[in-house]
């Protein structure tokens, strides 16, 4: 482990008009065995393509065991560096061993014969991965599970010394993917061969893999052994959802379960919260929160705004008033008696100007009738009333007692901790 | 599924049985491609058999069906070649020269020499003419297709663009024959109707060297096409120089397109059929599929010139004509039972 088998110095790269990796720096040594995490889109193919020179970065440097990945002929290139694709596709009918032969493609002659070292990689890897007895089939013919063990194969008649796999194994059911990783971890073990593996099944990633890297936004949000990583809050934050990670008592691996049981286990909540919103500000908002089985009334909102759309669709409980007018006295009495039914109010990052100021003004009435309110954290950025009266009212709210908020997920935290306060 | 003791398959391309059968099949193919060569030359619209030999007229016949059978081997070996790298390059069985627009702007090339040019400059610039007009015509397919992807276009957007590029041209092509002369309208007609009448030596002998060269070219491309069989990316992985490929194949298979259309005119069908049969058969490896597919086009234009000679003598039938209506059904009987070789069902 004492050379950097791959590195990123400060990478941005990306599309035409998309940088999807922004300033990305990390090593994986020679011999370990690293799984990339993070949701969709967070650039974890990105990288990989970036790694393997399909991209050129807009700026840093990819070094693949010291080299400029640039400056490697593709052929060479081949020999260090091996990419298993999230699938291969083969339109037309070649057999397995037509497609694992493909793996020495950049070391064969000008008429493609192969050496016989060709001869021997192109075995032993069909040997390792257990297809050598398909070799006569065609490869389309072949169940998703056989296909990947060809596609490893075919990669590993490339005799590279780091293996990176696209999120190869997340569609294969359960056993070929144990199968799968078996295979990579002996690699690993027997033969020092570095990977990176991307990788959705956290808690099978943190069984077998020596660091990850975890990704959000393009960015990497933190590298570390899988217990450093594998925190609850940071993973919530990135996944935007609630998760949990348990130690199995058995095996001591480290087991992270999703949001889906957790789902279930909140379904019977009895307890009713009321949103101030506008613009669009809510739309998220009532998507969790209908999610998170609460009860859910909001206003007073402006007809045609598209949260008051969004909650009719909901089929929320809303207080409307007409289009671009202030908000009547009538309107504010049916509010309040909203508010009044409810466990706690919340305010979302709506922006403030002169037309909705009351809405504010609910929330400080509802905050003097006892209940919990929540304010979203960044009023100044959003206050668009002459003398910056909102952000006078949120301040003076928040010394009252109201709590603010930052993101979704933390308010989702502070809703259940103060599901008794507000009764 | 025997295993030779000097290793577990030492030749790695096929394995017991299937391997004999496969040489088997290729001792075959050359047996019926020599026989139906040999026949060929015994049509014409003097009549059935080989023509006496002894008279002037006799050898005279005999040696213009031979030169007819060279124009059909370089014309038949250059479209199916040219299909089978296009099928390759895109993934795609509709590929060919003339979805994608090249053989619509060799064509027009072509008419545009004919009508304009003379003497030397129309046998010698054909070939010439035809290969820039068909490559410009292929950067204005890509380029439109390029439009709006990210650097690559999809094989959709390709063919959709070649589509389009490829009837305008032969709009084109009708307008100029519309508002040419009598003798430049007949030239150009009879030439678009595709015959394998002999033209110049000077021609016949640039045309077979462009012909060969582009058929080398691509021979030594094939094992690289098999990489490009899984794609762009795959290939890059592996090693190779994906575009640089990609752009060699492409020119190559549009010399040979664009030399088959300058000799003998627009002859369908040979560049889309006869590589899916000859894959069917032998299976998409291409370093075998080229040269296969190269001889198997060239002896069906030449069998199929044969007989549009001799059904209707004297009358000469255009030979496009044949090679759709006689070779449709039968390839279709081919490709229905054995189309699970080639591409994916």
């Amino acid at each position: 482990m004492e050379q950097a088998a791959l590195t990123f110095r400060e990478v941005s790269a990306g599309y035409k008009h998309r940088k999807v990796l922004d300033n990305v720096s990390f090593s994986v040594m020679e011999g370990e065995f690293v799984s990339l995490i993070g949701p969709n889109g967070c650039g974890k193919s990105t990288l990989l393509k970036t790694a393997a020179a399909l991209l050129k970065p807009l700026s840093g440097v990819v070094e693949l065991f010291g080299q400029d990945v640039h400056r490697i002929k593709p052929a060479v290139r081949a020999s260090l560096l091996g990419v298993v694709p999230q699938k291969i596709e083969s339109p037309m009918a070649f057999t397995v061993l037509q497609i694992v032969m493909n793996g020495r493609i950049s070391s064969m002659g000008r008429w493609g014969a192969l050496s016989s070292r060709d001869n021997d990689l192109v075995e032993r890897s069909m040997i390792y991965t257990d297809v050598f007895g398909l070799r006569d089939r065609y490869f389309t013919e072949l169940s998703g599970g056989e296909q990947q063990r060809v596609a490893l194969a075919m990669v590993l008649a490339q005799d590279p010394k780091i293996i990176m796999l696209d999120e190869s194994i997340s569609h294969l059911d359960i056993n070929h993917r144990q199968e799968v990783l078996q295979i990579l971890m002996n690699l690993n073990r027997e033969k020092q061969m570095t990977i990176l593996l991307v990788s959705h099944d956290l808690s099978l990633s943190a069984s077998i893999s020596d660091r990850f890297l975890l990704m959000d936004s393009g960015r990497l949000i933190k590298a570390g052994i899988p217990a450093a990583v594998l925190m609850p809050d940071l993973l919530s934050s990135v996944y935007n959802c609630d998760l949990r990670v348990q130690q199995d008592p058995y095996t001591g691996n480290l087991q992270v379960s999703g949001a889906v049981d957790s789902l279930n286990r909140r379904k019977k909540l009895n307890r009713s919260v009321h949103v101030i919103a506008g613009g669009g500000s809510g739309i998220e908002l009532y998507r969790r929160l209908l999610i998170e089985g609460y009860e859910v009334t909001t206003g007073v909102l402006n007809r045609l705004d598209s949260d008051a759309e969004a909650a009719r669709a909901l089929n929320i409980e809303v207080v409307l008033e007409q289009p671009f007018s202030p908000v009547g006295n009538e309107a504010i009495a049916e509010a309040l008696k909203m508010i009044d039914k409810a466990d706690n109010v919340i305010l979302s990052q709506v922006p403030i100007g002169s037309g909705n100021l009351v809405n504010l003004q609910l929330a400080s009435e509802a905050l003097k009738r006892g209940k919990t309110v929540l304010l979203a954290k960044g009023i100044a950025d959003r206050d668009y009333t002459e003398g910056k009266a909102a952000l006078q009212l949120v301040n003076g709210l928040l010394t009252d007692g109201a709590i603010g908020w930052q993101s979704i997920q933390e308010l989702m935290l502070q809703l259940q901790q103060h599901s008794h306060s507000g009764q | 599924m025997g295993m030779n003791d000097s290793g577990i398959c030492r030749d790695n391309s096929f394995t017991g049985r299937s391997r004999i059968r496969a040489g088997l099949r290729i001792v075959l193919f050359f047996a019926a491609v020599l026989l139906l060569l040999a026949l060929s030359m015994l049509l014409g619209p003097s009549g059935i058999g080989i023509p006496d030999l002894q008279s002037p007229s006799g050898s005279a016949i005999l040696s213009l069906r031979f030169s007819r059978l060279l124009m059909g081997m370089m014309t038949g070996a250059a479209l199916s070649a040219s299909g089978v790298v296009f099928q390759a390059l895109l993934r795609n069985p509709l590929a060919e020269p003339y979805v994608l627009g090249v053989s619509g702007g060799a064509g027009l090339g072509a008419t545009l020499s004919i009508l304009g040019g003379s003497g030397l400059f129309v046998t010698l610039g054909l070939p010439v003419v035809a290969f820039i007009a068909a490559v410009l015509t292929l950067m204005l397919v890509y380029g439109i297709a390029s439009q709006g992807s990210s650097g690559h276009p999809s094989v959709y957007s390709l063919i959709l663009s070649g589509v389009i590029v490829s009837s305008i041209c032969s709009s084109v092509i009708m307008f100029l024959v519309s508002t040419a002369s009598v003798e430049g309208m007949h030239n150009v007609i009879w030439w678009m109707l595709g015959s394998l009448q002999p033209v110049s030596s000077g021609q016949q002998l640039l045309s077979a060297a462009l012909i060969l060269g582009g058929l080398g070219g691509i021979w030594l491309l094939s094992p690289r096409l098999n990489a490009l069989a899984l794609g762009r990316e795959m290939a890059h992985y592996q090693g190779l120089h994906a575009d640089r490929v990609l752009v060699a194949g492409l020119l190559f298979a549009t010399l040979l397109a664009a030399t088959a259309v300058s000799l003998s005119g627009m002859i369908g069908f040979v560049g889309l059929i006869v590589p899916h049969v000859m894959r069917a058969f032998f299976g998409p490896d291409n370093r075998k599929l080229v040269p296969l597919a190269a001889l198997g086009g060239g002896t069906f234009l030449v069998v199929c010139d044969a007989l549009a000679r001799t059904i209707l003598a004297p009358i000469e039938i255009p030979v496009g004509v044949v090679t759709a209506l006689a070779g449709g059904p039968f390839f279709l009987i081919i490709l229905q039972r054995r189309m699970k070789q080639a591409w994916i069902a």
